[in-house]
């Protein structure tokens, strides 16, 4: 009940806003430019997928908004607040599980609530997350024993237990076998759903992007600027050969330079 | 009775009844071969004139007349209890080759005089030195015990920090570095001259160079534990809200834990070279001491008792490091085995 009361007190989401950020990296004294003014905004619960080439610099953006590092230039800012730091609020689910080895399965879901002091008060909710993504038979498990499906299940539990406002998706299911893929994205999109929280979700895979997202931002090459923001007002569960989905598809293929190739 | 009727009657619910299987006579063969060796042993000891003069050879000869008729008994009988024989049956062969052993180096010792004496007294004069001179052998394991541990203990708790800190603060690593790369590969041995005037007494320098020989490794395992942590443990920490503390004490050092281990296997294996030198040169007590004790009496027998004695403790106190280990690093699949 307490978390009930938790969630009524507060509108679960946030206003995410990027605005003219640029960012660079120094490679041994030579500025490699990543990111080149790229503005937008995630309004509150809004689902964006932010897709483009490989290496063009999405997974910085995420670094930025999460705030793991300060960008360059521009700000980033949440619910009109600069981010100025990374905070529970705002939480990542990374490419690779990253799962702490020496804990098991309920101490890693444990983590952010006992980082912030509050595994007494809110404790009920890892048995419940674990629940939510469907491994309370592997609370006792040791990280090394899990398939990637299932380490990656646990990472976003580890997430979620922190009823986070901004659920920040790094191209979490980039390494798992395509069945996976397909039934974790619709678990992923159901998650977002009852929680309300606002999503943003990295990946180069067209199809998911589609298939998850209520909005896909299209980016370039390195240094990544917005080529495209394409709204995707379908109702889900959506299916892949929906034909305005394969229009979409097929605009963006065209988008990033790859409509010669299929 | 016949081996083969036993084995019939214990085979109990097995489907094919008459011949034993290959395995349970080679069993029964080794065990009863073992037993064979230890009783020649006994016999050669107890029967066989000595050409010196040794003590306790009626005692030795006794008990492994003793030991020899079990384990001849084990190999009869070992199909009424296969449990108990099979796991017999892992060490049959090393108690074979000892009773062989022990035939040869009491043949060449104490019966025939080919090793030159009295520098290789038999195995009979061993077992004088461990009846009669227990108290004092006991006394001197428990001393050597308490020095190490004293020195190790405190070693490993300052490299481990130093670790820790030169792994986490810039600044520390400033100060700290340049003077550990300087005196920490020196062996330690080197300061038992400055640090028998420099400490109060010799047992407290004892302590130091036990230390700083544990501490060195200690600290440069711990550091590279440390720095070598995956950066992405310390990302996922910092969003889900983790204090510097939290950072250190739960993400840092659990993660650089199989990398302390290496360091303190390390350390310990370096402080017993230190320990046993210390108390040869200054500590009057210890394994050391009854070593350097016992050469100067040309006391051979005690020498070596000490030394059989010295390796059963260094031995068991790395165990004891690999038990703790493999408790507190069960989530690693084991790597070394001890």
């Amino acid at each position: 009940m307490v978390s009930l009361a938790h969630d009524i007190a507060r509108e679960p989401g946030v206003e995410i806003s990027v605005h003219e950020v640029s960012h660079r990296f120094d490679l041994e004294g030579a500025p490699l430019p990543v990111l080149d003014r790229v503005s937008f905004t995630a309004r509150r619960g809004e689902f964006v997928a932010l897709l483009g080439p490989s290496g063009c610099g999405k997974s910085t953006l995420l670094r930025l908004v999460a705030g793991l590092e300060p960008p360059t230039e521009g700000v980033v800012a949440a619910d009109g607040a600069r981010i100025d730091g990374p905070d529970p609020s705002r939480v990542v689910v990374f490419q690779d599980p990253t799962l702490f080895p020496w804990r098991n399965v309920r101490d890693n879901v444990a983590l952010g609530l006992e980082a912030q002091g509050l595994l007494k008060q809110r404790g009920a909710r890892i048995d419940e997350t674990l629940r939510l993504v469907g491994l309370e038979n592997f609370a006792k498990a040791l990280p090394h024993q899990l398939s990637g499906g299932m380490a990656q299940r646990v990472a976003l539990a580890r997430a979620l237990v922190n009823d986070p406002d901004l659920l920040i998706l790094d191209e979490p299911l980039g390494k798992l076998d395509s069945l996976t893929r397909l039934s974790m994205q619709g678990e992923i999109v159901n998650l977002w759903r009852r929680a309300g929280f606002t999503a943003l979700l990295v990946t180069h895979d067209i199809e998911e992007a589609l298939l998850m997202a209520t909005r896909v931002i299209v980016f370039s090459e390195r240094p990544a600027s917005i080529k495209a923001d394409i709204a995707i007002d379908k109702p889900y569960p959506r299916h892949r050969d929906d034909p305005d989905l394969v229009e979409r598809r097929r605009e963006i293929l065209g988008l990033l330079g790859l409509d010669a190739s299929w | 009775m016949s081996l083969i009727s036993i084995e019939a009657a214990s085979a109990g619910a097995a489907p094919t009844r008459g011949l034993p299987s290959r395995e349970t006579l080679t069993r029964a063969a080794l065990a009863i071969a073992a037993g064979a060796a230890w009783i020649a042993f006994a016999f050669v000891t107890r029967h066989w004139p000595d050409a010196g003069e040794w003590g306790r050879g009626e005692e030795l000869a006794q008990a492994a007349a003793g030991f020899g008729a079990a384990l001849f008994l084990a190999g009869l009988l070992g199909g009424l209890w296969p449990r108990g024989a099979e796991r017999l049956r892992r060490y049959t062969p090393w108690l074979l080759a000892l009773g062989l052993f022990f035939i040869l180096w009491q043949a060449t010792t104490a019966k025939l005089a080919l090793l030159p004496q009295p520098f290789f007294p038999p195995p009979h004069a061993l077992v004088e030195v461990f009846v009669d001179d227990w108290p004092k052998l006991w006394e001197s394991v428990v001393a050597s015990l308490k020095l190490e541990l004293l020195g190790f203990l405190a070693g490993a708790g300052a490299g481990f920090v130093v670790g820790v800190s030169l792994g986490w603060s810039r600044a520390f690593g400033y100060w700290v570095h340049p003077a550990m790369r300087l005196i920490g590969p020196m062996p330690s041995i080197a300061w038992l001259p400055i640090a028998f005037f420099a400490f109060p007494s010799s047992y407290s320098a004892s302590i130091f160079l036990i230390g700083l020989t544990t501490g060195f490794p200690v600290a440069v395992l711990t550091w590279s534990g440390v720095a070598s942590v995956n950066s992405a443990y310390y990302d996922v920490a910092r969003t889900l809200g983790a204090s510097r503390a939290f950072l250190i004490f739960k993400v840092a050092i659990p993660a650089a834990l199989p990398h302390v281990f290496v360091g303190l296997f390390m350390g310990l294996g370096a402080s017993f070279a230190v320990l046993v030198t210390a108390e040869m040169m200054g500590v009057k007590a210890g394994l050391g001491f009854y070593l350097q004790w016992a050469q100067g009496w040309a006391a051979y027998a005690n020498m070596y008792a000490a030394l059989l004695v010295m390796s059963l403790m260094c031995s068991g106190l790395i165990t004891l490091l690999f038990r703790l280990r493999d408790r507190l690093l069960s989530w690693q699949k084991a790597e070394v085995q001890w």
